[in-house]
């Protein structure tokens, strides 16, 4: 009766690995039997292998048993038997792998350390009042968060590997009998299906996942907040929890979802309620204004009132583009400016705003470059983007889309250009959810959590726009 | 590429639209603002001199950093017809005429007598882009000047002669002095209509005074409240010319019927004949000798509020119309010697002997300025449209029998009875 | 899958074909044929045209689930009924360009230079054909997220109007003749209702939401009649000098306002009736397409719609009103078969049915 070779396995196992520096093993003898570890130092965690596994062992005195060996003898939470054909992966995901002569079973122990950083506030949802926690790219303690925030039997967190190279962990979240189960198993389904090398950040499965993959227009929500996942899975959605990644994707997404915020709901409810307007005000001002502008300038100058008109004309006299493409100039002008201050190191963040607001808009203003009407729309629009910033990328687009649309097609195009653009959403639909939910279909019984939100005594039923399977919060 | 072309027919749309944007963009690239291509013009005014016709335009050209003076020109050109004198005028400024922000239509009393001047405001009516609240007016000099004398005033006190126009249609003549509104009258039964008047008078001593001080201007909207005494906001001069003329604000109003003048009302016809319009309380009414605390003295009252009952009716086939103005008044002035101010109290209750006066007063007025219409058979203040609201029968029967709905004026019994109480 | 809409997006279809057509420069027209008695005509002609309402519940309650036609073809078969739909196609064609040449006239006058009018129906067909493509359902919604613009705008330039001095219009002023001949002559600006049976597939009605579709009609209805009423109190005997009456009924006559030309509002409010109203009769003129041509994509019959409208786009281009008129001198015996006599056979099927249904039970 054969069992292992232990140095041809450990050999095997290292020239499947392309002998990679951090490859460790050790084989300890006693008496004819041997065990044999192996494990990559990079990832376990040392301290713990010599206190759980070396000392146990070394202190053993009488003869190992295998199922001893895994039920009594080492010192560790996370030990299994694993097929030979895990091995290889087991030892890659950082667990410590005993074979032993004596045994054909495989014993995977999780020593798994690596250097994580502890929960901290997402720098890009802040909070004034409200749970500060966010996610961190390590997928444990991700669900833990999530864990300890739903006791509940029904969370169900079920792990797919994506990716033929990186083998990430997706974990699929949701709670049972809120969920709808044609969601899931959509989900389900499309995460089999798809065909990458790797996943490095979430945003890698995203376009897998969406329906439309081509559109401009966000399918699937990310969010960085546990406490906002939370309440999205209390809707009936499903969490998507991509190891390595602090943004978790939650299915089905409505466009609404961008105008609501975790703050909206730690405050005042009427506040919010007016927040929400303004937000789609912004919303609206910033994808339109510079193309409204455009055609009143060319097109429509009787709509002007007098006294804008003059001023208008007064500072544009002497300008040496035409409206369309100073507007187009400003507005590059805006966006290298943002480009270049997201990527400068912070110290030199006072420099670039001297050098853009002072420099170039006040100076451009003064040698007849651009005018002041001008300078004031973009940078309005620019402004009211952000009152929105998760959606900031596709309203740059747009923006653009809409400067053109105005100055080349007048209001008639920037009318058809907005009905073209609803038309469009309404097409959308991100898992048997209309994008536009609540207001197209209109669901009366949604509205509590649209532009105007109610108390949360009030909001006593999921929205039915995500088909939950049980429709009250009880 | 052959996937590109399958996803573009996937969503043809899309393709389609992004097509027209190419196409358009350079047009988009290209065109300059409306506001260079285009001559703004803020009023117009229409002359009549040697059978043709002259149309002036005053035109704001925007020029950098400059300042508002010299941006307000007066464009003129001459033609046999209006249109033609606009392309004329449109040569000599090297612009396109935006008429979108004309806010006043100048017409010269000349054309006003002569001819029916809805033939000749009839191209600027067609133009759509032309507002439709456009005031309309006349003046007795030529409206190239009136223009001309606007452009300094203007550099002064910003957009005088629309505010001008604009406080007497409110305050002094209590309707409308639009294009709108003389279309209105034009193509109503009686087919008369009344427009405001600003006057040009000729330069005189008070230019000294003018060019001293700007106050002085602004002081001249106050004195045009007291409705009886002609007051006149004297506007600045003309820039070049030899005559000098000067905006004079009387107040006035020409009478048209069929388009032509026929009469011209002064301020205080206006404020009499406005008695029975509910809408004009901004009036004021000045009673002479009345005997208080023993001296005779001299009263104004303001009108606080009005109600205006109205009821027409035929008498013995006759036409009727009863009017009951009730008063709201306010003493705001009392002229005499020795008056002590805690004596005003007193007197601000009226007395039967004042308000027999104010009675008498308005009514004498009123018939007054009624007079004037009835000559020339124009129904501007709307009896007859009255008649014909509360009794159409009747009056197709009386009309019938005097054969002239333009005489119908003339039949009317006016029966007014004015209850006056302190406000 | 079939696509089916819900009872309060048919209702926001159905205001916007009532607004159709009547809102620009039927009131002038009007006015100059039976002066300010237009609202009678106007009243009368809705009076027929909501007779259709009950037709159409009637039909639905005993068709739940069949289309048009079906039922037709069943009743009366094939060839007949695709007679009927070619004329379908005729009517709701000259719908599409009857509501364009309107609001051509506006667009004219009002929006852009002369020469830049074609912009207009560049940048209106792409977005009519994206939204026939798509179908009914986001085609609906769209109506249903921008319903509320167009509900205020509406709104907005009725109350902006009170602001002007306003005098009740004389009333009663035509002669019996000129008011029915009138009515004749614009029968075909109404008759929009017939839409709904078209759809009648797609539609979703429970039990007892049928009273919804009244009250949305009755609303368009209310809200066309206010209109004709201020507008003709507004402009009395000058009537017949303004165009567009949704946008000229905001002008004020005040003298000052700061906030300069408040026509922005009737503008846009004007545009987005209109190409809503061009997307729904340009659905139905697709919709019977697809009937007659059923092997056909919907593709095809956007561009057969394209191709024609532009050859006579071209061909009368500039010359609105002889699209306007051709429409008014000798299209009303269309809208009338469409309008009375269709919805009477649809009433007799109908009933038949039921007899049918009672002789089962």
């Amino acid at each position: 009766m054969s069992y292992f070779n232990i140095s041809k396995e450990i050999e095997d196992i290292k020239k499947t690995l392309n002998n990679c520096v951090d490859f460790s093993s050790r084989i300890f003898i006693r008496e004819k039997q041997q065990i044999g570890m192996i494990f990559l130092k990079s990832m376990i965690d040392q301290q713990l292998l010599s206190n759980a596994i070396f000392m146990p062992l070394q202190t053993f005195d009488g003869k190992f048993d295998f199922d001893l060996l895994q039920s009594n003898i080492i010192k560790c939470a996370d030990v299994k038997t694993i097929k030979k054909e895990e091995m290889i992966l087991n030892i890659l995901e950082g667990k410590v792998i005993l074979i032993t002569n004596f045994s054909r079973k495989i014993l995977s122990i999780d020593l798994l350390k690596f250097p994580t950083r502890t929960p901290s506030e997402p720098p890009t949802s802040p909070v004034l009042q409200g749970p500060r926690e966010g996610f961190v790219e390590d997928l444990q303690t991700n669900i833990t968060l999530l864990r300890r925030r739903i006791k509940s039997e029904k969370l169900v967190m079920e792990v797919v590997r994506v990716g033929s190279q990186t083998q990430t962990k997706v974990c699929i979240s949701y709670i049972k009998g809120i969920a709808s189960q044609k969601v899931i198993e959509k989900v389900k389904d499309k995460l089999s299906k798809i065909k990458i090398d790797g996943v490095v950040d979430s945003y890698n499965i995203l376009s897998f996942l969406e329906e439309r993959p081509n559109s401009l227009f966000k399918q699937i929500g990310n969010q960085e907040k546990p406490d906002v996942v939370v309440a999205k899975m209390l809707e009936g959605k499903v969490a998507l929890i991509v190891d390595n990644s602090p943004i978790i994707l939650t299915i089905p997404f409505l466009f609404m979802e961008d105008l609501q915020n975790s703050n909206d709901y730690y405050t005042n409810h009427h506040y919010s309620s007016m927040v929400r307007i303004i937000r789609l005000l912004g919303l609206l001002l910033a994808i339109i204004a510079p193309g409204f502008y455009l055609s009143l300038q060319i097109y429509h100058y009787n709509i002007l009132p007098l006294n804008f008109l003059v001023t208008i004309a007064d500072t544009t006299q002497g300008l040496p583009f035409t409206p369309f493409l100073e507007i187009l100039f400003i507005f590059l002008l805006f966006q290298i400016l943002y480009e270049v201050s997201l990527r400068l190191p912070s110290y030199l963040g006072l420099a670039t705003s001297v050098v853009g607001a002072l420099i170039l808009g006040d100076t451009g203003v003064k040698a007849g470059l651009i005018s002041p009407p001008g300078v004031i729309i973009v940078a309005l629009s620019k402004i009211a983007l952000y009152t929105i910033p998760e959606q900031s990328a596709q309203i740059t687009v747009l923006q653009l889309v809409f400067l053109f649309i105005g100055g080349s097609l007048g209001l008639v195009g920037l009318t058809s250009g907005a009905i073209y653009i609803i038309n469009y959403l309404n097409t959308l639909d991100s898992f048997g959810t209309p994008y536009l939910a609540p207001y197209a279909p209109r669901i009366s019984s949604d509205l509590k959590d649209g532009l105007i939100v109610k108390s949360i005594q009030r909001m006593n039923s999921r929205p039915k726009s995500f088909n939950p399977e049980k429709k009250e919060r009880s | 590429m052959k996937k590109l072309i399958k996803s573009y027919i996937k969503n043809p749309m899309l393709f389609v639209f992004l097509i027209i944007l190419i196409f358009f963009t350079p047009m988009a690239i290209y065109s300059p603002g409306e506001n260079k291509i285009k001559g703004v013009v803020t009023a117009i005014g229409i002359d009549k001199a040697n059978e043709e016709y002259e149309v002036s335009l005053l035109t704001f050209i925007p020029t950098a950093n400059q300042s508002y003076k010299q941006k307000n020109t007066v464009v003129s050109g001459k033609g046999v017809s209006v249109t033609q004198a606009v392309y004329n005028a449109q040569l000599a400024m090297g612009r396109s005429v935006g008429l979108a922000h004309a806010k006043t239509t100048i017409v010269s009393e000349d054309i006003l007598k002569d001819e029916d001047v809805s033939q000749v405001v009839d191209h600027i009516s067609r133009i759509s882009s032309l507002p439709e609240n456009t005031v309309f007016i006349s003046t007795n000099g030529k409206a190239k000047e009136l223009l001309e004398s606007t452009t300094t005033l203007e550099t002064e006190l910003g957009l005088k002669l629309e505010q001008l126009i604009g406080f007497n249609s409110l305050n002094l003549y209590s309707i409308d002095t639009s294009l709108e509104a003389f279309y209105r009258g034009y193509y109503s039964d009686t087919h008369s209509s009344i427009i405001g008047e600003l006057n040009l008078a000729d330069e005189n001593t008070s230019q000294n005074e003018q060019n001293s001080s700007n106050s002085q201007q602004d002081s001249g909207g106050g004195q045009e409240q007291s409705g009886e005494g002609s007051a006149s906001s004297s506007g600045g001069m003309a820039q070049q010319g030899q005559s000098k003329k000067a905006i004079s604000n009387q107040g006035g109003a020409v009478v048209l019927k069929n388009g032509e003048m026929v009469a011209k009302l002064n301020s205080s016809q206006l404020n009499a004949l406005n008695l029975i319009n509910s809408k004009s309380i901004n009036q004021i009414i000045n009673i002479e000798n009345v005997p208080l605390s023993g001296e005779n003295r001299n009263l104004a009252y303001r009108v606080r509020n009005k109600r205006v009952l109205k009821s027409t009716k035929f008498e013995n086939g006759y036409p009727v119309y009863a009017v009951q103005v009730s008063l709201g008044l306010q003493l705001s002035e009392v002229d005499g010697n020795h008056i002590d101010l805690h004596e005003n109290t007193e007197m601000s209750k009226m007395t039967q002997d004042i308000r027999d006066k104010l009675n008498f007063k308005l009514k004498s007025d009123f018939t007054d300025a009624l007079k004037v219409l009835v000559e020339n058979k124009t129904d501007i203040i709307d009896i007859t449209q009255e008649f014909f609201r509360n009794d159409r029968k009747k009056l197709k029967k009386f009309i019938e029998k005097i054969d002239n709905i333009d005489e119908f004026i003339s039949y009317v019994n006016f029966k007014i009875s004015i209850v006056a109480q302190p406000d | 899958m079939k696509q089916s809409i819900n009872i309060r997006q048919v209702g926001i279809l159905l205001i916007m074909t009532i607004f159709a057509n009547k809102i620009l420069l039927m009131p002038s027209l009007l006015f100059s044929e039976v002066k300010a008695d237009g609202i009678f005509v106007v009243a009368v002609l809705f009076l027929l045209e909501i007779l259709t309402l009950p037709v159409f519940i009637i039909l639905k309650e005993h068709y739940p689930n069949e289309s048009l036609y079906e039922i037709l073809s069943k009743k009366i078969g094939i060839i007949l009924t695709k007679i009927i739909y070619i004329l379908l196609i005729v009517f709701f064609f000259l719908k599409v360009l009857l509501v364009f040449s309107v609001t051509y006239v506006y667009f004219k006058q009002q929006i852009y230079k002369d020469e830049m009018i074609w912009i207009a129906l560049i940048s209106f067909l792409p977005v009519i054909n994206h939204a026939v493509i798509s179908g009914i359902r986001p085609l609906s919604r769209t109506m249903e997220i921008f319903f509320a613009v167009v509900l205020v705008g509406f709104i907005a330039c009725l109350s902006f109007s009170l602001f002007t001095r306003i005098n009740i219009p004389y009333m009663f002023l035509s002669t019996p003749k000129s008011f029915f001949d009138s009515i004749y002559r614009h029968f075909f600006a109404f008759g929009d209702i017939f839409f709904l049976f078209l759809i009648m597939d797609r539609i979703e009605i429970k039990k007892g939401q049928s009273k919804t579709l009244y009250k949305y009609a009755i609303i368009g209805m209310i809200l066309v009649l206010i209109l004709y009423f201020l507008y003709y109190s507004k402009y009395q005997v000058t009537s017949f000098m303004h165009n567009n009456a949704l946008a000229d009924i905001l002008v004020f006559s005040v003298q000052f306002n700061a906030i300069g030309r408040l026509d922005i509002i009737a503008m846009i409010t004007i545009m987005m009736i209109t190409l809503f109203q061009m997307e729904i009769f340009s659905y139905a003129f697709s919709d019977c397409f697809m009937k007659i041509f059923p092997k056909l994509n919907t593709v095809y019959s956007v561009i057969v719609f394209d191709i024609i409208f532009c050859l006579i786009y071209y061909v009368f281009i500039g010359k609105y009103e002889i699209m306007i008129k051709t429409t008014l001198e000798y299209f009303p015996f269309l809208a009338i078969i469409i309008n009375i006599v269709l919805p009477i056979v649809f009433l007799i099927f109908a009933l038949l049915k039921r007899r049918e249904n009672e002789k089962t039970d």
